[in-house]
């Protein structure tokens, strides 16, 4: 194959990886602190796409609509951990399942409400094309592999560094230990959950002009995000990362060679790992 | 609320485990400075009468009161707040943290940045602030467990067999722990360790089946050949 | 005798108000009906006992469309036969996934599910479409040959014939929920290590539920097929994938008439808040989310509590009449 074709395949699976990786952090973060799926995250995806495309519209300005998405998604976020997560957070894992399903269809039908069903398009900050090693890539998805990288670094310092970061990673251990310490179990998991929307609504706001804006766009993206954390294992950030990448290159790479290939193969690959590590490559066992 | 005299106490106690009912009419009483044992066969609701006070499992009915406040419906962590502080049976701590963020971790909670009392102590963990939790022994995770609870000057606390499965050497050490701590904490000590108990408590309660069923207030009575039969 | 009568009664007053039922009103609506709840117990069944909530079944029901399509537009014209061939694929794909898919965790069997159906949308839709001539579907109402007793491609005589195969599934369900088997798998719901521990196998009994399960999902696509007399990828399209699991915790988890009350609810709001509302979605994650915190039992699950707990009132204050004063 043409060197220059698999690379721009690389670095078009990167991007897709980014735009996964944002999403599936989230979904990974509030499983293993509190032990709930949260597929909602897939409307504040959306959330930030559609706000994002709102404010460009208003303003041209595309920075703008993105701080603009991830804040709406961050909000949204809030009030619905707030006003449904919090009554559910001790129930089995189907129970916030269908619950969270329940959240996305809703919120898909309230965007359909305000913005009506035909696909939008948004025009990227800058469509200039960057030489790269020899190969015309676009700057735009350049950008956003750096964002998700810098992303990544901000949540592994978050993580790390930071005391709630620690409450965090302690909690995901044994969550009945910290509050025995006196942290407050409530302002962690809602911290934990806004993280979550607004980082899923970045990864809209990014992906945006990538694709066309439509309702039914997190949906379409889900079952690929539920690849991504399953082969990763669900409560693992190192997972996620490294599966993100996996999945992106795969789809890319797949689809220059054999087009279903691009979503054959991921699951092909998801069915391979359930079998050998019923958990995922880096997932744990539920203990709760 | 209490008088002013006890610094716990736990009034027509019941609590259950959804349908099955675990722990009957308990009444139970801490003084200030006092250290209380409790003893009793495994299942007779030791365990689940130190996490209905700590709030980790609801009542069904009954009172559990300190100075100024009435514990029944707080979540653990304002429990906890208050001054009470739960330490587990099941030895665990943050395995992925360092002992040094275990600690911080209980700083950050209790707002007590003073680690010198948790080294004068157990001054082991100053050795070992930069080792991950996890690959501690068990003796050690026992100190990093009651080192972390003791951060923020608790008023009681809850202590949930702490020698089970330990070394004589560090048993001793604890009983000298438990002992000083004593005289600024009440203590609250769930233990199968007879002649431990016996050296170390003021008074001691037997719960067989979830009832009590004796209390032994003088050192008489507090002797293994007494407290046996309620194991 | 009285038994027998005692066991049957709910099957047979619920379908009977079915027949009824196809004397008023339309009857598409009514066939409609019968074969989406056929659909759901399966989802029921599985979520219900099994403890298992899938996103995909749509890929079941798809197995089991386009097995009864293939055989009716490439091989033969007897519906029957059609739907045997179905019912077999349905049957040999779910042993096939079976073994894997029944040892992951709650949630990623859900997921894994939903994987599957978009697979299977993507293959019927682009990578098999020399076979399943993709979008355009596959088209065989004319080859359906009319039998003897019922002629499956009149719609009335097919609502008879879909009225006896949901007696005969219902009765199923019915006599398997009332066998060990059915106690086991309830217990590998509520309490898996317990159940390991009295010597059952967790992994045997979820396996033969989900083959159960998944089988009568496919039989429904089955009578999907020579209803419509068409098969295309529509049937399995992700957007579809929520319907089976509104339905059953709309009717109630775990009740057996719970499909039934739900397809009627789902299918007849569908048409009329559609047209009132015309915002499908905010209506449906709206009652979801409603009757998951209201901790409901579902339309048919919430009348059968309230239907008991007025019997024990009467009972009760029966036997207070009775006490000697």
């Amino acid at each position: 194959m043409d060197i220059q074709l698999l690379f721009s395949g690389v670095i078009f699976g990167l991007s897709l990886a980014s735009i996964y990786f944002l999403i599936s952090i989230g979904l990974s973060l509030c499983f293993g602190l509190m032990r709930i799926i949260s597929l909602d995250q897939l409307l504040y995806y959306s959330i930030g796409a559609y706000i994002t495309y709102s404010v460009v519209t208003v303003s041209n300005n595309f920075w703008l609509g993105i701080i603009a998405g991830v804040m709406v998604g961050g909000l949204v976020a809030f009030i619905v951990e707030r006003l449904i997560f919090r009554r559910i957070y001790e129930r089995e894992l189907t129970f916030s399942m269908i619950t969270s399903f329940g959240i996305l269809l809703g919120g898909i039908g309230i965007i359909k409400a305000i913005w009506g069903v035909i696909p939008r398009p948004i025009k990227p900050p800058f469509a200039n094309q960057i030489d790269l090693l020899g190969t015309d890539v676009p700057a735009y998805r350049i950008l956003v592999i750096a964002i998700a990288g810098l992303v990544y670094i901000g949540i592994w310092l978050f993580l790390n560094k930071t005391i709630i970061g620690k409450a965090i990673r302690a909690g995901i251990e044994d969550m009945n230990h910290v509050e025995g310490l006196g942290i407050n179990a409530s302002r962690l998991f809602t911290i934990t959950f806004v993280l979550a929307g607004a980082l899923s609504a970045l990864g809209g706001g990014l992906y945006a002009p990538l694709i066309m804006v439509d309702p039914s766009m997190g949906l379409e993206i889900l079952a690929f995000v539920f690849m991504v954390v399953i082969i990763g294992g669900l409560g693992s950030i190192k997972g996620t990362l490294i599966s993100s990448i996996i999945v992106g290159q795969v789809v890319s790479i797949g689809s220059l060679i054999y087009a279903p290939l691009a979503i054959m193969a991921p699951f092909a690959m998801m069915l391979i790992i359930l079998l050998i590590k019923p958990t995922g490559l880096y997932g744990n066992k539920l203990n709760k | 609320m209490t008088n002013s005299f006890s610094s716990l106490e736990v009034i027509q106690l019941n609590a259950a485990y959804g349908e099955s009912k675990v722990l009957f009419d308990i009444n139970f009483k801490v003084f200030p400075n006092e250290i209380v044992a409790c003893v009793g066969r495994n299942g007779s609701g030791k365990t689940t009468l130190l996490k209905s006070i700590s709030g980790f499992i609801k009542l069904s009915s009954g009172e559990v009161n300190i100075p100024n406040h009435n514990l029944v419906g707080l979540h653990p962590f304002q429990i906890a707040q208050l001054g009470i502080k739960y330490v587990p049976q099941d030895k665990k701590v943050f395995s992925d943290l360092t002992v040094r963020e275990n600690l911080e971790l209980g700083s950050y909670a209790s707002k007590d940045y003073n680690w010198e009392p948790v080294f004068n102590y157990f001054p082991k963990l100053k050795l070992l602030l930069d080792r991950k939790a996890g690959f501690l022994s068990g003796g050690e995770r026992q100190m990093l467990m009651i080192g972390r609870a003791i951060l923020g000057a608790p008023k009681l606390l809850l202590i949930d067999e702490p020698t089970e499965g330990l070394a004589p050497s560090i048993v001793t050490h604890l009983r000298h722990v438990f002992t000083e701590l004593s005289k600024k904490t009440s203590i609250v000590i769930v233990e199968q360790n007879l002649p431990l108990i016996c050296a170390l408590a003021n008074r001691v309660y037997a719960i067989r089946e979830g009832r009590i069923v004796a209390e032994l207030t003088t050192p008489d009575e507090i002797t293994p050949n007494v407290c046996e039969p309620y194991l | 005798m009285l038994n027998a009568w005692r066991w049957w009664r709910g099957i047979i007053i619920a379908f009977s108000l079915v027949a009824i039922g196809r004397l008023f009103l339309p009857l598409p609506f009514v066939n409609e009906v019968l074969i989406f709840s056929i659909y759901t117990i399966g989802c029921n069944f599985l979520l219900g006992r099994v403890g298992f909530i899938s996103f995909g079944q749509p890929a079941y029901l798809a197995i089991g469309a386009y097995g009864t399509a293939f055989y009716l537009f490439y091989f033969g014209t007897n519906p029957y036969i059609g739907i045997l061939a179905g019912v077999t694929a349905g049957f040999i794909f779910a042993l096939i996934v079976a073994p894997l898919f029944v040892r992951l965790r709650s949630d990623y069997f859900a997921l894994v599910n939903l994987a599957l159906a978009v697979i299977i949308f993507y293959m019927m839709q682009k990578v098999l479409v020399k076979i399943t001539k993709g979008d355009n579907g596959l088209w065989f109402l004319t080859n359906i040959t009319s039998t003897p007793i019922l002629d499956l491609t009149k719609p009335s005589d097919f609502f008879i014939f879909a009225l006896l195969i949901a007696i005969v599934l219902w009765a199923f369900y019915k006599y398997v929920d009332g066998t060990i088997f059915g106690a086991c798998c309830l217990a590998t719901k509520i309490n898996e290590t317990k159940f390991q521990f009295l010597g059952y196998s967790n992994f045997r009994i979820r396996l033969m539920a989900f083959v159960i399960a998944n089988t009568s999902t496919a039989l429904a696509g089955c009578l999907y097929a020579v209803y419509l007399g068409s098969v295309s990828p529509e049937i399995t399209s992700p957007s579809r994938t929520a319907d089976p699991i509104v339905v059953t915790i709309l009717g109630g988890v775990g009740t057996l008439f719970g499909p039934l009350v739900g397809t009627i609810a789902y299918t007849g709001l569908r048409d009329v808040i559609s047209k009132m509302i015309g915002n499908w979605e905010l209506f449906i994650g709206f009652i979801l989310v409603f009757i998951m915190l209201t901790n409901s039992s579902g339309l048919y699950g919430g009348a059968e509590n309230a239907l008991n707990k007025w019997l024990e009132k009467a009972r009760v204050s029966n036997l207070n009449k009775k006490k000697p004063k």
